[in-house]
């Protein structure tokens, strides 16, 4: 049950904290992609400047991109691999961007 | 709270490092600090191919810098004394890409 | 809840660690440090013929930088647990 303090939203951390078991889509470095639910995230502080989030993802959808170029043509070929994971761990220093799920009506 | 990768059992025995750039680096644990900074003696690399076995170069006394490690593997010595290296054949690691 | 205070909980269990450089190790779970280093036992690399570059090791220790994911068991996840860690972050606790 969300208090009003607890769904006031005031920092980027807040919208994420909102998004707790629900499935949310996370960019990450290296053209991977995840798609999870949310069970926990937590902010490390490496320094002042500088924070991880960590999280925890259930039920977990991983899709990785490679592009390779055709030896004889030189064309990119653009290759897509999933997989499936039930709990994942993810550090957050490979961490570009989350997206919490839509909220449309 | 620990303070430091805890490699104290490893002193003096022969450990495996793979390194950030993928080279494997073979020998033996000397010292290390809480920054994974690492001292190996005897140490040598075993260079991985797809065309030849693998191929051992001697490089002596090293310090590796912490940065640059990604593992840091007790070497059972039983099993590697039955590696067939010369007969091991793969591509080298790749690079941690961070 | 320190962030790695979780991890604690599942020494002796199984996880699969996923490195930056595509290796996947196998193992049981040692110790975990505030830096998220991982020290696993009785480990094997998830596709030796393709990376054998660790066929003589067991134990290892992994330095928390180059860690991308860690599988855990699901068995040993406790969705309530985290659930409540997460709001209590989120309320200064």
């Amino acid at each position: 049950m969300a208090t009003e303090e607890e769904s006031a939203v005031k920092e980027p951390l807040d919208l994420i904290r909102l998004s707790l078991d629900e499935r949310i889509y996370v960019k990450l470095r290296s053209d991977r992609e995840l798609r999870g639910k949310l069970h926990w995230v937590t902010v490390w502080l490496l320094q002042a400047y500088d924070q991880h989030l960590n999280m925890i993802l259930g039920d977990v959808e991983e899709v990785v991109t490679t592009v390779e170029i055709d030896d004889e043509t030189y064309e990119e070929i653009v290759r897509t691999t999933r997989r499936t994971v039930p709990f994942l761990f993810v550090r957050g220093d490979g961490v570009i961007l989350v997206s919490p799920p839509l909220r449309t009506a | 709270m620990s303070t430091g990768p805890g490699l104290e059992s490893l002193v003096d025995q022969q450990i495996s490092v793979i390194t950030n750039d993928g080279r494997n680096i073979v020998g033996v644990l000397k010292g290390f600090d809480q920054a994974t900074n690492i001292i190996l003696d005897e140490s040598h690399e075993r260079v991985y191919s797809t065309k030849e076995g693998v191929q051992q170069l001697v490089l002596g006394l090293y310090i590796i810098r912490g940065d640059n490690i990604s593992i840091v593997g007790e070497v059972d010595e039983e099993l590697d004394a039955h590696l067939d290296l010369s007969n091991l054949r793969a591509h080298p690691l790749k690079p941690v890409i961070h | 809840m320190l962030f790695f205070s979780y991890f604690k909980d599942l020494v002796g269990r199984e996880v699969t660690v996923e490195l930056k450089n595509d290796l996947a190790i196998r193992g049981t779970l040692h110790s975990v440090d505030q830096y998220l280093n991982i020290k696993l036992e009785n480990t094997r690399v998830v596709d030796q013929d393709k990376y054998p570059h660790m066929l003589s090791v067991r134990n290892c220790f992994i330095r928390g930088s180059v860690v991308r994911y860690v599988q855990l068991p699901p068995d040993g996840v406790d969705v309530d647990l985290l659930h409540d860690a997460t709001r209590r972050e989120a309320r200064g606790g």
